[in-house]
Order: structure tokens, then C-alpha cells, then sequence
């Protein structure tokens, strides 16, 4: 049967780079906004504004589960058998 | 020892690999550990959220003596502790006649400041961070948060300081 999988696998090397690169580039703007949003929330704890904190941390948790998630669509390569 | 010797080593024999393929880092490694990294940040977050919220930062309780009107000068500064806390703050009396209680520490590293008598300015000499005597505001430098302040008020001839009304902007 075939699936995403075994599509992927045989698909060309320069598709492949294209989709590793754009994954990375999106691991890497995630990981930005979460330094921003630890940043933030670490001042405002620190300034005892309390309201900020729960939606910094979902917003955390939201961007690396996307970032998790998306790690489904990393390239295995063209191994052969 | 001939080249012919060293690749007969046994270590080369029980790990066949060679340099650079052990040093290099695959594309999808690097990928894994920009989430991992994504993970960690997550948790610190959350642990951010939940110390403020399970242990709060303890206010100051009460009235506290911290010396006579008279012992500091106008443009003076009084250091003081709060018993019981380790937090260290300075009394200032300013030209205009008021008192202003601060924590001492700069809100970016912590450094000790000091008041620049006839300016109105509080300074960190760490890295020329600059507060607002009147208000503990930041006026310029590294600083992100306004110095916190306690509020000071008088029996007398004493000077006293309590924990500063905290203001809340109505919603």
C-alpha cells in the first residue's frame, strides 16, 4: 500500500531539501518566539503582573507541539533496503 | 609505526567510523534538537508561571522604623534592611523635601545604586542604568523594570516605611 511515507522516500533529493530547510526555518522562528515569550513572561513575574504568565506558557506549549508535530514531515531520506 | 599498522589497530576495527561522519550533525538531528531546545523552553515557561502563582514574592508586612528625619541630610541617602528579609534599600531625601524608600538592587543584575545628590536621579554605575528618584522609573540604560519602591511616612519625627500600595489599573 502506499502511503506519505513511501512517497516521500522516493521523491527527489531537491524536494527533499526544500522540505527539510522550510522545517527547520520554522523549528528555528518557533524557538524565537518562545525565548521572547520566556523573556516576557520571566519581567513580568518579576514585576508581579501575574495575568500575563498562564497565556505565555500555553503560547509556549502550543508552539512546540506544532513544532513536535511538524517533525512527522521530516524527511527519512532515499535510504534503499 | 607504518600507515599499513595504524589501520590495522583493533579500535579501528571495533569502531568503524570515520571522522568526519562522527563529527558531522545530520539535518534531521539538527531538527530534533531545535525541538528538544523548543521543549525546554516550554518547561521553563511553565515553571516561570508556576513559581509566581505557588510562591509568591513576599510583601512587606507592617510598619518599619528606619531612623529620625534629621539624620539624613537633604540630597542624603540612609541604607536599611526590613528585619526578618535580606532585601537591602535606601531611604533618599530628596531636595524637595520628600523621603523615597527603594530596593537598592538595579532591576537588570541586581547591582548596588546609589542616588546622585542634586540631580534626582538614581544610578547603577554596573552599566549606567539610570531611575527617576521621584518615581523609580527607568529614564536610560539596560534596566527593564522600574525600581520597587516602599512608601514612607512619618510619626513624628521618625521615618517609616511600609509596603507600597500596589496600583492597579481598573480593567
Amino acid at each position: 500500500m502506499s502511503n506519505f511515507r513511501r512517497s516521500q522516500n522516493q521523491s527527489n533529493p531537491n524536494k527533499l531539501n526544500a522540505i527539510l530547510s522550510s522545517l527547520i526555518f520554522i523549528l528555528i522562528l518557533n524557538v524565537s518566539i518562545q525565548i521572547w515569550l520566556l523573556y516576557a513572561a520571566l519581567n513580568n513575574a518579576l514585576d508581579n503582573n501575574k495575568e500575563i504568565l498562564i497565556p505565555a506558557f500555553v503560547a509556549s506549549l502550543i508552539l512546540f507541539l506544532i513544532g513536535f508535530s511538524w517533525l512527522y514531515y521530516l524527511p527519512k531520506g532515499n535510504f534503499k533496503k | 609505526m607504518s600507515k599499513e599498522d595504524n589501520l590495522n589497530k583493533n579500535w579501528k576495527k571495533d569502531f568503524p567510523i570515520e571522522k568526519q561522519l562522527a563529527t558531522s550533525v545530520s539535518r534531521r538531528d539538527f531538527a530534533k534538537f531545535l525541538t528538544l531546545v523548543s521543549g525546554g523552553l516550554m518547561v521553563g515557561s511553565g515553571l516561570v508561571a508556576a513559581k509566581a502563582y505557588i510562591y509568591p514574592k513576599e510583601q512587606v508586612e507592617g510598619d518599619h522604623f528606619v531612623c529620625k528625619k534629621d539624620e539624613v541630610p537633604v540630597g542624603g541617602t540612609r541604607a536599611f534592611v526590613i528585619e526578618g528579609s535580606t532585601i537591602p534599600y535606601i531611604l533618599i531625601h530628596l531636595e524637595n523635601g520628600d523621603f523615597k524608600a527603594y530596593e537598592q538592587k538595579c532591576t537588570h543584575l541586581s547591582c548596588s545604586v546609589f542616588y546622585k545628590p542634586g540631580t534626582g536621579i538614581i544610578h547603577c554605575p554596573c552599566h549606567e542604568g539610570s531611575f527617576d528618584a521621584k518615581t523609580g522609573d527607568v529614564l536610560a540604560g539596560p534596566p527593564p523594570r522600574a525600581l520597587p519602591g516602599l512608601d514612607v511616612f512619618f510619626k513624628g519625627n521618625d521615618v517609616y516605611v511600609k509596603a507600597a500600595v500596589q496600583e492597579k489599573n481598573p480593567a
